[in-house]
């Protein structure tokens, strides 16, 4: 008793100062995403897509524009869907077992989603790196040289040389390992082997990388690195990713995209979002009053 | 603060210490639990080990009888050796009768001699046909050989010393065979008969050798049906099957069907290989078919197992990479569960290989005294021969039984060795 009690009058106590998180969260089901989640000349552009789990819908009604060699950083509480709408894009969610994508989704103005579309080739142009590192238990150079090999990029033995150091390279990880090519991928630490997970992402030329969460399974020295690679890939790539540091999506992007119970509430410039934020939901989620 | 220091306050680590103790003691206790069962079972496998080596080491000698053989014209019918058919109607025993009336000269009785003649084995007769045929130009000569001595005598010599066994042996064989052995002219000598010949209904000259290649014409079907069915069964069921009522089935029959007696396998084999099929009976296709269905189940839920040992993660990068499912299959998948998968098949080998009870429902258990050349030709195999051997009367089978024994369990040793062999040099970290 009493603690409803008590409830009831916190809760009308903040009602007075602002709205109370369910009534915000009715109100979004019904509402646009606010800021500017569209724009001219996008790479990938999605429209009114949906995702069920079974029955379960897990992404509502999403349009969202990825500029080219831009980065975008999904934001939101855990659980809110950023996952799920990253993996629509290389349609990785074919994998996932009752998985279900409506809507339109264009890659340069095709659809990914068209039966005319090849998923191989689909996942060759767009290029995932996970959350946790998983290497290959091959040789570092296997790894890298496995796009390649896969989708006949290398004719010669020397181009192929060639891709795996370049690929390294732009990974920040050649000098590290240069010298122990053939010594197991699984063998190298962390941080190594996330870039080495990027290195095999990039070795195919991808025109887009996913990265869902990178860095959360390092050091903060680790992911120095992998945002300054991150920084230096934009010239060449566009990029979409999650991550649940602010800081890091605040140091990365050019844009955020705030996602909140499968629902695209904001997508803003970075500095935008992070200075000012259009809603309220964003406003408490990076201010740290839920998340 | 003074009352509280005063009060004989149990600090947390006091109370850890105390359970401590406990612990220790409950691990001591089921560390000695886990050494008493190893050692109970390596104390069983001893007491195998030696009641079938002690039983068993006799087989691998056997009594040979020196004598003077006279290869004669007159009493082979043979008067030129490249003649087939003098040849092939060659009175050979009729030589060694005469070698052993030589040697014992004092024997004139018909019954008695008789009875000497028993001391040499028909293997005797074979024997010198062998070395004529070997060499002509010992037609008409007189050599001095060791010749396979008969079962009886056999049983007979090992026990001269110990605990007598006379068997069907007569007190004059007994008295032929004591002076002998006091001129130094019988001798253990290593059987290589064992190792070399086929069944036979003369235990002096039974082999092993019809049976285990009988054996690996079975396994050898075995292998190339089972192993490649089985894979590709569990492949499906876990990768590209959708899980639905259906599939829950079919594991649920998968699981029930390595659960069913063996025998079970020989009356289907009966009714579905060889009544409807026509396969030949006794031979090692059919065993092989038969083993097939056996070790299918085993075969299909060790490799699912080792297929879903595979860390997800890799699967997903290869997707990632944009390999289709067949290629994260072929590049990743079957690679590292493929350690998993071969201790599995390996495993329902051995257990093919032991298998006796549905063979005996197809023929299996035939008597075949020729050494099979070829999958259809009729055969027997390991089990089923020691199975034989442990029911026939003669008294020299029971050490041939437990060689039998060794021979098989060598075969198993041999597998499981591989098996863990195959697992340490495939097995990679992740
Ligand atoms: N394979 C699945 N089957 C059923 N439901 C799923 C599956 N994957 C995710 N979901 C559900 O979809 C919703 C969104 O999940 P998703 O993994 O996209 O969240 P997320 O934003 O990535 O969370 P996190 O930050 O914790 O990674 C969650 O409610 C989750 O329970
Ligand atoms: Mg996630």
């Amino acid at each position: 008793m009493t603690s409803i009690a008590t409830e009831q009058a916190g809760e009308m106590l903040i009602s007075k100062t602002e709205r109370t998180e369910s009534q915000v969260v009715r109100d979004i089901e019904h509402g646009e995403t606010v800021g500017e989640p569209l724009m001219e000349d996008a790479k990938m552009s999605v429209r009114n897509t949906d995702v069920f789990y079974g029955d379960k819908q897990a992404i509502f009604g999403v349009d969202l524009d990825i500029g080219k060699n831009q980065v975008i950083a999904m934001i939101g509480p855990s659980g809110c869907g950023k996952s799920t709408f990253l993996r629509c894009l290389n349609r990785m969610n074919d994998t996932v077992e009752g998985c279900r994508v409506s809507g339109e989704l264009t890659l340069d103005g095709s659809d990914i989603y068209s039966k005319k579309m090849d998923v191989v080739a689909l996942r060759a142009r767009i290029g995932m790196v996970f959350q946790k590192p998983n290497p290959f238990p091959k040789s570092i150079y296997d790894n890298v040289a496995y796009g390649p090999r896969l989708h006949g990029l290398a004719s010669r033995r020397g181009e192929l040389d060639e891709i795996v150091e370049n690929s390294l390279r732009r990974a920040s990880l050649w000098d590290e390992v240069k010298d122990r090519l053939h010594s197991p991928g699984t063998g190298l630490s962390g941080g190594q082997q996330q870039r080495l997970c990027i290195a095999r992402a990039i070795a195919v030329s991808p025109e887009v990388i996913l990265m869902d969460e990178p860095c959360s399974a390092l050091d903060p020295i680790a992911t120095a690195r992998i945002e300054e690679l991150i920084a230096e890939l934009r010239e060449n790539y566009t990029i979409a990713i999650v991550t649940h540091s602010m800081q890091q999506a605040a140091r990365v992007s050019q844009r955020t995209a705030y996602f909140h119970l499968g629902h695209l509430v904001e997508v803003n410039d970075t500095e935008k979002v992070f200075t000012s934020p259009e809603h309220e939901l964003t406003e408490a989620y990076i201010t740290g009053r839920f998340g | 603060m003074t009352d509280q220091a005063k009060a004989p306050v149990e600090s947390t680590i006091d109370k850890v210490n105390k359970t401590l103790a406990r612990r220790y003691r409950a691990e001591k206790r089921f560390r000695l639990y886990g050494m008493l069962s190893i050692g109970f079972g390596l104390l069983a496998l001893v007491v195998l080990f030696t009641d079938i080596i002690s039983k068993g080491k006799g087989a691998f000698l056997q009594s040979y009888i020196q004598l003077e053989v006279t290869y004669d014209s007159d009493v082979l019918g043979v008067y030129d050796v490249n003649d087939e058919d003098q040849m092939a109607l060659a009175n050979f025993e009729g030589v060694v009768k005469q070698a052993l009336r030589n040697r014992f000269p004092e024997v004139s009785s018909r019954k008695d001699k008789k009875e000497l003649y028993q001391l040499a084995s028909l293997g005797a007769a074979f024997e010198l046909r062998k070395q004529l045929t070997a060499d002509p130009q010992l037609l008409g000569k007189t050599e001095t050989l060791w010749l396979l001595a008969d079962d009886d005598i056999d049983t007979y010599y090992k026990t001269i010393g110990g605990e007598e066994f006379i068997g069907a042996t007569s007190d004059k064989q007994r008295a032929w065979t004591k002076s002998l052995v006091d001129a130094d002219e019988i001798e253990l000598k290593f059987n290589i008969n064992f190792f070399t010949r086929g069944d036979s209904r003369e235990p002096e000259l039974a082999g092993i050798w019809g049976a285990a290649k009988g054996s690996f014409f079975t396994l050898l079907i075995t292998l190339v049906l089972s192993f490649p069915i089985g894979v590709a069964a569990a492949i499906y069921l876990e990768e590209f099957a959708p899980k639905n009522k259906w599939t829950d089935l079919i594991e649920v029959n998968i699981n029930n069907l390595a659960a069913v007696p063996s025998i079970i396998f020989g009356l289907l084999g009966l009714a579905v290989f060889i009544n409807f099929f026509h396969t030949p009976r006794s031979t090692p296709i059919v065993a092989g078919l038969v083993l097939t269905l056996m070790t299918l189940p085993t075969i299909i839920i060790s490799s699912r197992a080792a297929i879903k040992a595979v860390p997800p993660s890799i699967r997903q990068a290869a997707m990632g990479m944009g390999a289709s499912p067949m290629q994260v299959v072929l590049h990743h998948v079957l690679p590292l569960a493929m350690p998993g998968m071969l201790t599995g098949s390996i495993i329902g080998m051995a257990q093919a290989l032991g298998e006796s009870a549905p063979l005996l429902m197809i023929g299996l258990v035939a008597f075949v005294v020729d050494v099979p050349g070829a999958i259809n030709d009729p055969a027997t195999v390991l089990p089923v021969q020691i199975y034989l051997w442990a029911d026939s009367p003669e008294r020299a089978f029971v050490e041939k039984t437990s060689a039998a024994i060794m021979v098989l369990l060598a075969f198993l040793i041999a597998m499981n060795t591989l098996a863990v062999f195959l697992r340490k040099r495939l097995e990679r970290r992740w």
